[in-house]
């Protein structure tokens, strides 16, 4: 069946399966590759996209579902080189494997849309939804508590 | 100049550095932080997707086995099932045994652990895959199956490996001067059984390779592992054609902690034998439960551990039993019961030593390489005795710990005298000045004593970790460079990137130091058979043993180019340095040339801008029948102190903060020295509070998903610290690193353990610490 949805600021059309995962649909047919397989039922945040906006795990989101909605995955977050939670993720060594990156990337954006100066904690509530193995977190919370303060200091916070 | 070693101890001597030491930004951000950095299944995706047969494995369910048929018709009936490949279709040597030739690729006449593969299944697609798997019907004799390691020991009459007459896979042992008198001398002494569990990797990408078929009979393979000349190896030898007709690629690698040092080679054959007998490309990629299920974890180990210390606080004696449960296949078994062997002395002089180690076989999924391993097991034992023989003696744990620290000039648990880089005792003492270690202990039992339900424990574990392989089993670095034409410099490397950051940053550091060339004009090529064989990027050696053959290469060129600089300069080699791009005399700097045009003279006056950096670690002789002699060239050190407190009423444990202490020499680039010592941490914790493998009475391994295997997530985290860094260089390392990768996780678990018992003031002997055990000490302690 045929599905219509925007996929990072682009309308995309796709025939699709009623079963299937859109995971599956981003990485098979629309040539994703930020969002990320691990562990398929849930569990690791590394396949997180925003739809509309929310995160979503999109290992149990059928595609038929995001039908006249709005993606966004790593990729489509900045229409030129980097948003600033990206540099700061370079800067700050935020990432080892990279394998989980862009779920984090994707989560700290939600969570700076949310809360413009968020506290350490709030940080480690709304990341706590996806697994790293390499970095033990540490410099993933320094990368997006300075991305935040930085907003304040330009003042457009 | 030429000669390797002469090489490496100039550039050693270098006291001020261009970009070695600092924080440069690894050249894999930029794909990284936009989600375009390709994994193993990406390639799969983007160029064979259509096209590319995927494999499925049919595993077995039982954990010890005779296989009496394989019936493969109803699978092959399904329309879009290309094949069902079993042990018979293996055209070389189904034998993938890396320290003892006991391991099939593929089941051969018996399975030995519930997971075990028994049929490869290639289809067009996955859901056709995964349909035969299902229709391949395997019909078994169950014979008995042993578990638990002790009763395999004693057992003769259940076999797992029948032709090795036991289930002892190995044995190892260590005997040092005299340990009755040693044991007579001991004013205190302290006897333990320690047991510590499994541990699973829970890398989030899964095992995956792609294997494609090329001209000439020719196999190029793209996968995930970390040594690419190993995997090239065993594919070689599955398929029984050259290792030149073998190409092995890593790409980016979604963390190996040293399970795809294992699994990835036979990942890597498992599609290359489906590619090689159907002539298609062929992709395997594990289930998160497969993974789970089919590929090594970290030993799990039972030590009985005794010793003994005299009046002044001096170990007199220890003696030590170590129980590896080995699994169904030995593996790096030997490899890991020696480094457990070698390191039961902790890093600490002990005149008298008995160490005798064993892995036993079990019919269970079988032990294998996990960060650190055999030495954080081993380390959990020392640094749990060495603070109860503190405890007895009076002393602080801190303090009695440095009566005994091993030093420059110490004598080894294997009689080794350690000539230089030993700098763990400055480390120790650093690192507990900097956590206010007296006045907090202090504090905290004064905090004890009125606070009911949460209690506080400070603690603190030491390690050493030996650096290169173990004994005489001889170890290498290598690397080919090349100048381009535009002075751009190609790298090329067997290390492999699975996230620790070595051929990105560190190896583009050496470069950029020596050639004096911006970072961004260095591309190392990694991960690949096209490179000198380089080892493995295992046992914290790709920047250390790794970025050696890169530096020696480097170092060559820089010769030849300098000698070059000098006479179109007018003046003496040695007053020639590289940096900012342009070749400077030293004396005038007005006289220089840049590097692109020094680059261009050289092609024009046959100056070669290419060289291979071949170095041998020499080492010494090591007697197996006793554990005497040369046991690695030299020790990384670290120092773990640990802060946590016990809810009592819950059991749940929070490590609230953690102070690192390294001594690895030079550090090249601290920010992936941090982050190297701060994901240990997390598997520490992890390990030490949450991960646990249950087996059931098959031998299943039950919490095949995250769900039911608990990693640490972001909640979980404690504060860590800023290292101590005490930079005890090491004469065969680049630029004097030793190696940083595995460190923090070994100490961890006993230094939260220690930490633990400080709180609740009880004995912890085993692991791992979940709420309900922490609830049964606390009501054995009566301090609930």
């Amino acid at each position: 069946m045929k599905v219509e949805f925007v996929l990072n600021g682009k309308k995309v059309v796709v025939d699709v399966e009623p079963n299937e995962l859109l995971i599956n649909t981003l990485r098979d047919k629309l040539g994703v590759k930020s969002v990320k397989y691990a562990c398929g039922i849930g569990e690791c945040g590394n396949c997180t996209v925003l739809i509309d906006g929310e995160p979503v795990l999109s290992c149990l989101t059928l595609t038929v579902d995001v039908n006249g909605r709005e993606v966004v995955t790593d990729e489509g977050l900045s229409r030129e080189g980097l948003t600033k939670l990206q540099k700061a993720f370079i800067e700050e060594g935020a990432f080892q494997c990279g394998y989980c990156t862009p779920a984090f990337i994707l989560m700290g954006e939600y969570l700076l849309r949310e809360k413009q100066n968020p506290s350490i904690e709030d940080v480690k509530e709304y990341l706590k939804g996806v697994l790293c193995r390499c970095t033990g977190y540490i410099n993933i919370f320094k990368a997006v508590l300075k991305t935040s303060s930085r907003r304040e200091d330009s003042g457009n916070a | 100049m030429e000669d390797p070693y002469k090489l490496l101890e100039k550039w050693m001597s270098s006291e001020s550095f261009l970009v070695v030491g600092r924080g440069v930004y690894r050249v894999d951000s930029l794909d990284k932080a936009l989600g375009k950095a390709l994994f193993t299944e990406d390639y799969y995706i983007d160029y064979f997707l259509e096209n590319a047969l995927f494999i499925k494995q049919v595993l077995s369910p039982l954990p010890h086995a005779r296989i009496k048929s394989i019936d493969a018709s109803r699978a092959l009936s399904i329309s879009g099932v290309y094949g069902v490949y079993t042990a018979r279709d293996i055209p070389g040597e189904n034998q993938v045994g890396y320290a003892i030739p006991d391991q099939p690729l593929l089941a051969q006449g018996k399975v030995r652990y519930p997971g075990e593969v028994v049929a490869l299944v290639a289809a067009r697609d996955y859901e056709k895959a995964i349909k035969a798997a299902e229709e391949v019907v395997v019909e078994y004799e169950e014979l008995p199956a042993l578990l638990d390691p002790l009763e395999a020991l004693e057992r003769r009459d259940v076999l797992i490996h029948e032709e090795r007459g036991s289930n002892i896979a190995f044995q190892t042992r260590v005997r040092k001067g005299n340990v009755e008198e040693g044991f007579s001398k001991a004013q205190v002494v302290v006897e333990n059984e320690y047991r510590l569990h499994h541990q699973e990797h829970a890398y989030l990408e899964t095992e995956a390779a792609l294997a494609i078929p090329e001209s000439e009979g020719r196999i190029t393979v793209i996968g995930g592992l970390q040594y690419p000349h190993l995997g090239q190896k065993i594919i070689s030898r599955v398929l029984g054609i050259p290792m030149s007709k073998v190409k092995v690629v890593a790409p980016y690698i979604g963390g190996g902690f040293g399970g795809k040092d294992d699994e990835g080679p036979l990942t890597c054959a498992k599609a290359a034998l489906v590619a090689y007998l159907t002539g298609k490309p062929a992709f395997i990629l594990y289930s998160r439960e497969e993974s789970i299920k089919i590929h090594p974890k970290r030993e799990a180990a039972v030590i009985r551990y005794k010793s003994g210390v005299d009046e002044n606080g001096k170990l007199t004696a220890i003696d030590v039993t170590i129980i590896h449960d080995t699994g169904a296949y030995a593996n790096r078994g030997p490899f890991i019961l020696w480094r457990a062997t070698m390191h039961a002395s902790g890093p600490y002089e002990v005149p008298n030593a008995k160490v005798d180690g064993y892995a036993v076989y079990t019919n269970k999924v079988y032990q294998g390489s996990f960060r650190g391993f055999g030495n954080l097991s081993i380390q959990f034992a020392v640094e749990r005795q060495m603070d109860l023989l503190a405890e007895k003696l009076g002393l602080d744990p801190v303090e009695f710990r440095l009566r005994n620290i091993l030093r420059e000039g110490s004598t080894t648990l294997t009689s080794q005298v350690l000539d230089h880089s030993v700098g763990v005792g400055e480390a120790l003492e650093k690192t507990a000045l900097k956590a206010d270690w007296w006045r907090k202990r202090r504090e905290i039992e004064e905090y004890n004593k009125t606070s009911e339900r949460f209690k506080r424990g400070i603690g603190v574990a030491v390690a050493w970790h030996g650096i290169s392989t173990s004994r005489a089993v001889p170890d290498w670095s290598n690397a080919y460079v090349k100048v381009e034409l535009d002075g751009s410099v190609t790298v090329y490397t067997g290390i492999v990137e699975m996230g620790q950051g070595s051929p990105t940053s560190s190896h583009v550091q050496i470069v950029s130091e020596i050639l004096g060339v911006p970072v961004d004009r260095v591309k190392v090529v990694f991960a690949s058979t096209d490179a000198p064989d380089t080892g493995a990027t295992h046992a914290s050696r790709g920047t250390s043993i790794g970025g050696v053959g890169i530096l020696v290469a480097t170092a060559k060129i820089r010769e030849r180019m300098a000698s070059l600089a000098a006479k179109l300069l007018g003046v003496n080699p040695e007053d020639i340095e590289f940096r900012d791009g342009r070749v400077y005399s030293k004396s005038d700097p007005s006289k220089n040339i840049s590097w692109r045009d020094l680059v261009r003279e050289a092609y024009a006056r046959g100056v070669e801008v290419s060289a291979t950096g071949y170095y041998y670690l020499p080492k010494g002789r090591f007697d197996e029948t006793v554990g005497q002699g040369f046991a690695y060239p030299a020790y990384s050190y670290i120092v773990l102190i640990t802060e946590v407190e016990v809810d009592t009423w819950t059991g749940e444990v929070k490590v609230l903060r953690v102070y690192p202490g390294l001594a690895a020499g030079k550090i090249i680039n601290p920010q992936q020295v941090e982050g190297q010592i701060e994901g240990a941490i997390a598997q520490a914790v992890g390990y030490t509070l949450m991960e646990y493998l249950y087996f059931n009475e098959k031998g299943w391994v039950v919490n095949t998903n995250f769900t039911d295997y608990v990693v640490p997530t972001a909640k979980d985290m404690p504060e860590i610290e800023k290292p101590v860094y005490v930079e005890d260089r090491f004469k065969h390392g680049a630029f004097g690193a030793k190696g940083v990768g595995e460190m923090a996780l070994i100490p961890g678990p006993a230094s939260i353990a220690n930490a633990i018992a400080h709180a609740l003031g009880v004995n912890i002997t085993s692991t791992p610490l979940t709420p309900w055990r922490i609830l049964e000490y606390t009501r054995t302690s009566g301090r609930g």
